[in-house]
């Protein structure tokens, strides 16, 4: 088990999160790909502070600040989501273009 | 006191512009209540002044040397200009030559303008004439002349076109100026062409310069020689440059005499001050007299075949000044002078009697004119005296000059003589064309009741006459006249007869009823190419005009549709590439989440692209190995 491999998978985690978030229509799914980008980043600091720091484990602490303000974000976007669903009857992603040129 | 008018003669031609300048309060805008009448008194007693202490210094300087004045005019790095002139024999006989000239002419004008309004104007033009040929005759410096010459192109644009509500008149001074502005510029080359040859404008040391037989490219003095004949050429009204004269002939009469003796003269002048730097180039010389030759024939042919008796003497005028660029090209100032006198005496005269027939018949049209010298015989005589001087009858100066100019050319140039005797002969024809249609015959209805004129166009008519008629009196008691002993008595005799030929042939066809009249030539294009003077304005329109007007509609173009396109195209662009361009705003937050990954992934590249080479390839076999080991 190597440092790389972690770093991949997250990359590769990363890379999917990206992909769902910009083709996504659904706007909760957008929610979801954002959670797994942030966990792609947890990823990479849990292996970094695995390999490079594992006496202070300061990536660990940052690891439990992203879960936590994550969970606020999720929060705020679904609520987000909820206003301009009770306004526009809709959660497709396609219908938000409101302000364009 | 006398040598005090001969040091003061340079005066002269400020006594004509300030007489010209003094008409000036009579325009109708400036004075309105008195009339314009004055405006030609003063100049008068100005043209009067000028003519006597012309005349006076004329007899004082007549057996002393030349002497030279230098005004200082301008002095830069490398570049004296200084007003240089000549006070000689011949300039001040020039001098009492335009302002008599000119004095006659404005008592004719007194008499002409009669129901005209426009004096102030017409006698400041006129004053400013007589300055301008003063100055040129005084002017020893080619500079100078050249600035005068360009001055006198201006005022013949004003003084044609006096009369601008008529259309005629103004086109016919757009081509005067124009085509005399062509000729000048072209000696303006010349002009700046020589200095550096010879280093000098002054006439004298040009002369000098040339005597010396410098060494200069033969195509190079040729190509500045045909420069400095561009500008007399379009002067004197010479082939190709001909037409304006015959145009400038819509401006009034009075001013027309002064045209056709001294105007059209002025340019003659220079070519013969310019002589000597001609006899460098012999092209130049031969160009000279061919043009000469072409004009001379030509526009006494064309002048045959006028009806309007203006024009008739204009082409006669073109003629005898195409006698004058042969006499210069063929080295010849004396026989060129002696014809440029007796010409300036002579159209002088024709122009003034012809006048005072326009002047109470109304009509221009020789054809519906006839039988009035039992009515105007004052007119008819002048008129008689003045061809006769005109053409080689031997008592009058005529004669004396193309004598000269032939038997010179006797030996060399045979068949030179045989266009002055042509030119001679044709001009002698359209002259008593021109006198027996007027005065010969029966009266026609526009002729009908035609009295002589008023005292004002009688009288200088007449001393013009007595001026033509002592000519070759004043000429031989002053030693002007060559010696008979030194001529050719066989061009004499032919002169003679040529004359007397194309008189009495002209005067058989006009007078008798053998033949109808309007004479039909049987060959009636021929008679129309001469008519409509070979279609010349057809000619400019179709070459020079066409040309000049194509490429300024092309520039035109160009300027709206190329130059300024381009520069719009700058200004459409930036608003096509706005207008374009926003709709990169998609209004999805998707796509700018796109956009924004994009850009981030080219910075990682550009940031990292020094590594992308041997250290990209060196990790990706790293990472092979690597699992290759496992």
């Amino acid at each position: 088990m190597q440092l790389e491999y972690f770093l991949l998978l997250a990359a590769a985690l990363f890379c999917i999160g990206i992909y769902g978030l910009i083709t996504s229509r659904n706007a909760v799914r957008v929610l979801m790909s954002i959670e797994l980008l942030l966990n792609a980043v947890n990823l990479n600091l849990m292996a970094f502070s695995n390999y490079l720091d594992s006496t202070a484990i300061k990536g660990q602490i940052f690891t439990v600040f992203v879960i936590t303000v994550a969970a606020a974000e999720a929060a705020v976007g679904l609520a987000i989501v909820l206003a301009i669903y009770r306004n526009r009857d809709t959660v497709d992603m396609e219908q938000f273009n409101l302000l364009k040129w | 006191m006398t040598q005090y008018l001969l040091d003061t003669v340079w005066l002269v031609p400020l006594y004509a512009l300030l007489g010209g300048i003094m008409a000036l309060p009579w325009s109708p805008g400036i004075i309105r209540r008195t009339g314009p009448r004055p405006a030609g008194y003063v100049n008068l007693v100005m043209t009067l002044l000028a003519f006597l202490h012309s005349s006076l210094a004329l007899g004082i300087i007549w057996d002393e040397p030349a002497k030279k004045v230098v005004i200082p005019w301008l002095s830069t790095a490398g570049l004296n200009l200084a007003i240089e002139l000549e006070i000689s024999a011949i300039s001040v006989a020039a001098l009492v030559m335009v302002s008599g000239l000119n004095f006659l002419a404005q008592i004719y004008a007194v008499g002409y303008m009669e129901m005209d309004w426009g004096w102030g104007r017409f006698f400041s033009l006129l004053g400013l004439f007589e300055a301008g040929l003063c100055a040129l005759a005084l002017c020893d410096n080619l500079f100078f002349s050249y600035v005068v010459l360009e001055i006198l192109t201006l005022g013949t644009y004003l003084l044609v076109g006096l009369w601008f509500s008529q259309p005629l008149v103004v086109t016919g001074a757009r081509d005067a100026f124009l085509t005399k502005r062509v000729g000048d510029l072209f000696l303006l080359m010349g002009v700046l062409g020589i200095y550096p040859l010879a280093g000098t404008w002054n006439y004298s040391d040009l002369e000098a310069w040339a005597a010396s037989s410098p060494s200069v490219n033969p195509f190079i003095i040729s190509l500045v020689c045909f420069g400095l004949i561009a500008g007399p050429m379009g002067k004197c009204a010479q082939f190709p440059l001909h037409l304006w004269l015959d145009e400038a002939m819509e401006g009034p009469i009075p001013s027309t005499i002064l045209r056709n003796s001294v105007v059209v003269a002025s340019g003659a002048w220079v070519l013969i001050k310019l002589q000597p730097v001609f006899s460098l180039s012999p092209i130049a010389s031969s160009v000279m007299v061919g043009i000469g030759a072409v004009t001379a024939v030509g526009a006494s042919l064309i002048a045959i075949a006028q009806i309007d008796v203006k024009r008739c003497l204009s082409y006669s005028v073109s003629a005898y000044l195409g006698l004058v660029f042969i006499a210069v090209g063929t080295q010849q100032d004396e026989a060129a002078l002696l014809l440029v006198l007796s010409n300036a005496l002579s159209a002088g005269l024709l122009v003034m009697a012809v006048g005072g027939i326009v002047w109470n018949s109304i009509t221009q049209n020789v054809t519906q004119l006839g039988g009035l010298w039992t009515r105007r015989p004052i007119s008819g005589i002048s008129y008689l005296v003045g061809a006769a001087g005109l053409i080689g009858l031997p008592p009058l100066a005529g004669f004396w000059a193309m004598l000269e100019l032939g038997s010179n050319l006797w030996s060399t140039q045979p068949a030179l003589v045989g266009v002055l005797i042509v030119v001679n002969g044709l001009t002698a024809f359209s002259l008593m064309r021109e006198f027996c249609l007027i005065w010969g015959g029966k009266p026609k209805q526009m002729s009908e009741r035609s009295p002589e004129v008023s005292w004002q166009m009688t009288l200088p008519m007449v001393i013009a006459l007595g001026f033509v008629l002592h000519a070759p009196i004043i000429l031989n008691n002053v030693h002007l006249l060559p010696s008979w002993v030194n001529l050719n008595q066989d061009v004499a005799l032919l002169l003679i007869w040529s004359s007397i030929f194309g008189g009495s042939i002209s005067a058989v066809i006009y007078l008798s009823d053998f033949i109808h009249k309007p004479i039909r030539l049987p060959l009636q294009p021929l008679q129309n190419l001469l008519a409509y003077d070979f279609y010349t304005p057809k000619l400019y329109k179709m070459s020079i005009v066409l040309g000049v007007d194509l490429l300024s509609r092309f520039a035109d173009m160009l300027d709206r549709f190329v130059v300024d396109g381009i520069v719009n195209l700058v200004g459409l662009i930036s608003i096509g590439g706005g207008e374009g361009l926003k709709y990169s705003n998609t209004g999805q937050t998707q796509f700018y989440a796109l956009t924004v990954l994009m850009g981030v992934s080219l910075l990682g590249a550009i940031v990292t692209w020094q590594f992308w080479g041997d250290s990209f390839l060196d990790l990706m076999s790293g990472s092979v190995s690597m699992i290759s080991m496992k």
